[in-house]
């Protein structure tokens, strides 16, 4: 037990990250293994903590910790509960396929996996750090290279507006990369000014010079302070997690990002902002919590329906993918909301499934773009013929959405509606089934008029490959988690139950 | 303190030599004027120059805290730190502008070094000074050298109406100073600072009416808001290298100015001001911030930030408490390194494409990597990115903010980051993003890549291991309270 192995799942791709940039200049094929090693060590060190996380001690384990700032008490202090070891296996599994899934990046792509390496560990570094400031760090690290990742290798949608939508949206180039890469980065860089003020203030006014998460845990803070804090982080990571009505950044930056970057942001970013919410906000303000949950909870409900009704009425294949994220985004916000163990595992099992299916979807349309060079829903027509195994693992993806039985969709989702139900607002469950309702129209329309549909006419559709070699790596690893999570939910609830009873219990039992 | 004649030297030592310094700058471009050909002159002065302010800097570590005069002229932590920032900033620039390659500063490069020590002379008598006298006279010896430095260019059209623009708001800031000293005198009856607290104490209405006209004189100096229209129009006309010292030096003199009049010795008294200073911080911030977006000039841009960045320091100044004045000097150090950078690329670029607009860096990464790169890292730590400097900067001094209670400040200072980022952004998205109009790479002078060097090595460190340097800080603020 003497491998500090949570920092080895962190800095791994950022050492794969400096052997990228400094030792393949232009020899592509290491560039690829090099970041491929540094995702497995990554994986394995994360299915290896998964694994030995002793449920029965429950709390913080592999915890490590050197001082950094001792002045002003910064350490860096790593340790993972139930909760977070699922997230960094989340995380490891998406970026393993990633990779795959850019194998074909041409144009520098040097420096387009060295970034994504670098973003990766500080998605690790979130999700292990019990220091705030640490924490705020690797968040920091987490959001800044998007803006380049999207602005240099992203693709400008295909979105025509009208009539003086169109005047207003070419006067700001609504649709570019660099439109959705400079809003996303501006979005997520103001939310992280308020996690900022609201560390800040409670590192001011714990009175024992202390950012550890461990420490605040154990403070008492007054109630006004809660209250506006609790706010502040709600707003700093909810912008991240995509609430309404905060989340336009997520659409054009999900379209608009490269397809590893779409797996990784919608996959495990947006789940920071859900994560920080409940780590930060919920554990260390609990009073605060229970006051604002009407509020989180009836955003959450807006997220689903909103997030929904937006995706129904996509022509882009991608947006409409990045509009399910919303809505989804929003079942995960509803089970934090609901403050019942059953909402809250609904609620990190929804993070993990929506992570695995989202990463899958957008492997799939980039793949489907990648031969067809198309996005428009309504041009293409009857793949399935022509690409078998991405039409089914779409449709897999699809039915996980919509919550069907064996999926793992459809555990997140009954959970957090079970949860939704035993809460002190019961309404909440109807916005969340007409949700999922709306979800399976969107789903199935898509599924049908691309892939089961009748065949396309367009010349240009008529001979499509299906998925080759390391194409089929990512969609196989995500398929096969997606479908195992669906049969055997207690893979994770059970580590997950061991950190969000306590959390219930301190936030009812006060 | 026996005042004899070896005490003197040593406590004035920094003074002593910058003068000796000075004079032999001048007399060496005396014998060595060339006739014709320009070129054989310059590096002499520059060298002579450069080499003097690193002896200088290195002197100042063997001189030893005192004060001399009657206390009008103190050497405590502070001046001290002020010192060495002064002449580390001077030394940079110098060295910036050594291999420059415009006709006037091949020409006159005496003079040019000449007026540069003077003004420098004024800021680190300045820095000692406990007199307000002393103190006036020692702001006039930094400031006249400056308008004729600004307008060293002077064949070029812009420059002169830059010089001009400078001199005016200069007198007319200087005569505001004067005017507020007055009523201080007249209330106090004595120059001395160390009576400030006393007559402060009295509530005396004329003494708060001269306390206030010199915030407003010192806020032109530091060009706060709404005093900083001088900034922009100055900065584009002057040359850069010597822009990227102005942007720091004088307004880190006007704010270890602030320190003495406002804070040291104060106590509780100085809460006075903290709404004042508070409104006047968030003022600076919002327009530095929100002026600089339509910038296309990267010069302008850089001026309309630096109006933002003394916002920040002024966030520090507005916490009135030793940790907000650590973290402003911190935070001097900080915008010392990056801004310099900064100007000194802007240098780089403006000497191979013969523009200043964010065009002209349209593919500089594919052009010239480590050019690019070393901007970049300028641009993260002026917008307040984690692992390079700015990023503590802003961090503790708004957390010297938060001891303070200023928590709507701060909040405005963090959202109003996100602004500064937008714009620094686009100049990162002009280098990286966008493709090059020309393939070759932009070459970059030996020395001035050197200072460009120093400057990333010291946003660098600072942000990775900022420990050190804020117990500098802390120390030299320490003897203020």
């Amino acid at each position: 037990m003497n491998i500090p192995v949570l920092s080895v799942m962190t800095w791994a791709p950022l050492v794969a990250a400096v052997v990228v940039m400094f030792f393949a200049r232009h020899r592509p094929l290491l560039v690829r293994w090099a970041s491929l090693a540094g995702a497995t060590v990554s994986l394995v060190a994360s299915v290896w903590v998964y694994w030995a996380y002793d449920r029965a001690a429950a709390g913080f384990q592999f915890q490590e910790e050197i001082a950094v700032v001792p002045s002003l008490g910064i350490s860096y202090l790593v340790a993972v509960d139930g909760m977070s070891a699922l997230m960094c296996l989340l995380t490891s599994i998406i970026i393993f396929a990633g990779v795959f899934a850019s194998w074909t990046v041409k144009e520098r792509s040097q420096e387009f996996y060295a970034l994504l390496l670098v973003l990766v560990t500080g998605v690790y570094g979130v999700f292990v750090s019990l220091d705030l400031f640490i924490f705020f760090l690797f968040y920091e690290i987490a959001v800044l290279p998007m803006y380049l990742l999207i602005g240099i290798w992203g693709s400008s949608g295909e979105v025509r507006p009208q009539g003086i939508f169109g005047w207003a949206m070419g006067r700001t180039g609504v649709g570019t990369k660099e439109y959705a890469a400079m809003k996303l980065t501006l979005y997520l860089l103001f939310g992280s000014a308020f996690i900022l003020v609201g560390i800040l203030a409670l590192y001011v006014a714990n009175g024992s010079q202390s950012f550890s998460f461990l420490v605040l845990e154990q403070v008492q803070f007054d109630p006004t302070l809660q209250s506006w804090t609790f706010l502040a982080f709600y707003i700093g990571f909810g912008i991240l997690a995509g609430i309404w009505p905060l989340h336009t950044w997520s659409p054009d930056g999900h379209a608009s990002a490269p397809t590893a970057v779409s797996m990784l942001h919608a996959g495990v970013l947006m789940k920071l902002g859900a994560y920080g919410v409940v780590r930060v906000g919920m554990a260390l303000l609990p009073d605060a919590a229970v006051d604002w949950a009407w509020l989180v909870g009836t955003i959450a409900c807006i997220n689903i329906v909103y997030g929904a009704l937006s995706a129904m009425a996509q022509t882009d294949l991608k947006y409409v993918i990045a509009y399910s994220s919303v809505s989804h985004m929003g079942v995960v916000m509803l089970g934090a909301a609901t403050l019942t163990p059953t909402g809250l595992n609904g609620s990190v099992f929804q993070m993990f499934a929506h992570g695995i299916m989202t990463g899958l979807f957008f492997a799939l349309v980039g793949l489907v773009y990648e031969k067809a060079h198309s996005r428009e829903i309504f041009k293409m027509g009857g793949f399935a013929t022509m690409m078998p195994g991405i039409a089914t693992a779409f449709t897999i993806g699809g039915l996980s959405s919509l919550g069907l039985p064996a999926t793992a969709g459809f555990v997140a989702e009954f959970l957090t509606f079970l949860g939704a139900w035993s809460s002190a607002y019961q309404w909440w469950l109807f916005p969340a089934v007409i949700g999922a309702f709306l979800t399976s129209i969107y789903v199935l329309r898509v599924a049908k008029q691309i892939f089961w549909g009748p065949k396309s006419e367009d010349p240009h559709f008529q001979h499509l490959p299906d998925a080759v070699g390391t194409e089929w790596a990512a969609l196989g690893i995500l398929v096969f988690v997606l479908v195992v999570f669906g049969v055997m939910p207690s893979l994770a609830i059970a580590p997950v139950d061991t950190a969000t009873v306590p959390l219930v219990e301190r936030l009812t039992g006060r | 303190m026996r005042g004899t004649a070896y005490e003197l030297l040593r406590l004035l030592l920094p003074e002593v030599t910058l003068v000796g310094l000075a004079i032999l700058v001048l007399v060496a471009g005396l014998i060595s004027r060339p006739s014709t050909g320009a070129q054989g002159q310059r590096p002499i002065a520059g060298w002579m120059t450069f080499v003097g302010l690193l002896a200088i800097f290195g002197l100042t570590f063997f001189i030893r805290e005192g004060s001399l005069f009657g206390a009008t002229f103190v050497l405590d932590g502070l001046a001290m730190f002020a010192k060495r920032l002064f002449l580390a900033a001077a030394a940079l620039s110098v060295l910036g502008s050594l291999t420059n390659p415009q006709y006037p500063f091949a020409r006159r490069a005496t003079e040019y070094h000449f007026a540069l020590l003077v003004s420098l002379l004024g800021m680190l008598v300045l820095a000692s000074a406990r007199e307000l006298i002393l103190l006036f006279v020692a702001f006039e010896l930094m400031s006249i050298p400056l308008f004729l430095l600004t307008g060293f260019l002077k064949k070029d059209a812009v420059a002169p109406e830059a010089a001009l623009k400078f001199f005016l708001v200069g007198t007319a800031s200087s005569a505001i100073i004067v005017y507020g000293l007055s009523f201080i005198y007249g209330v106090m009856g004595g120059t001395m600072v160390e009576s400030i607290p006393r007559a402060l104490a009295s509530g005396h209405p004329l003494m708060m009416l001269g306390m206030a006209l010199l915030l407003a004189g010192l806020g032109f100096k530091i060009a706060a808001f709404p005093f900083h229209m001088w900034a922009p129009d100055t900065y584009e006309a002057a040359s850069t290298p010597f822009v990227a010292w102005l942007s720091v030096a004088p307004k880190a003199a006007g704010f270890i100015a602030l320190i003495r009049l406002y804070i040291e010795g104060v106590g509780p008294e100085a809460l006075v001001w903290m709404p004042v200073v508070s409104v006047l911080a968030g003022m600076t911030i919002v327009t530095g911030n929100l002026m600089a977006i339509p910038q296309q000039n990267v010069k302008r841009l850089l001026a309309y930030s630096g109006v933002a960045h003394i916002g920040y320091m002024l966030v520090g100044f507005a916490a009135l408490s030793s940790s907000g004045v650590a973290m402003m000097l911190f935070y001097l150090v900080a915008y010392m390194f990056g801004n310099m950078g900064a100007f000194f690329v802007v240098e780089a670029v403006a000497r191979s494409e013969q523009s200043d607009g964010i065009d002209a860096y349209r593919g500089l990464a594919q052009r010239s990597p480590l050019l690019a790169l070393a901007m970049l890292i300028f641009l993260l730590s002026l917008g307040g990115i984690p692992f390079v400097a700015g990023f503590w900067a802003k961090l503790y001094v708004f957390l010297a903010a938060v001891e303070s209670g200023l928590y709507g400040l701060v909040f405005l200072g963090a959202v109003l980051t996100v602004v500064a980022l937008y714009y620094y952004l686009l100049v990162a998205r002009s280098m990286y993003i966008d493709a090059p109009t020309r393939r070759e790479s932009v070459p970059v002078p030996g020395l001035l890549g050197a200072a460009i060097a120093i400057c990333a090595l010291g946003v660098v460190g600072m942000g990775v291991y900022p420990g050190p340097w804020v117990d500098v800080a802390i120390r030299a603020a320490s003897s203020l309270f």
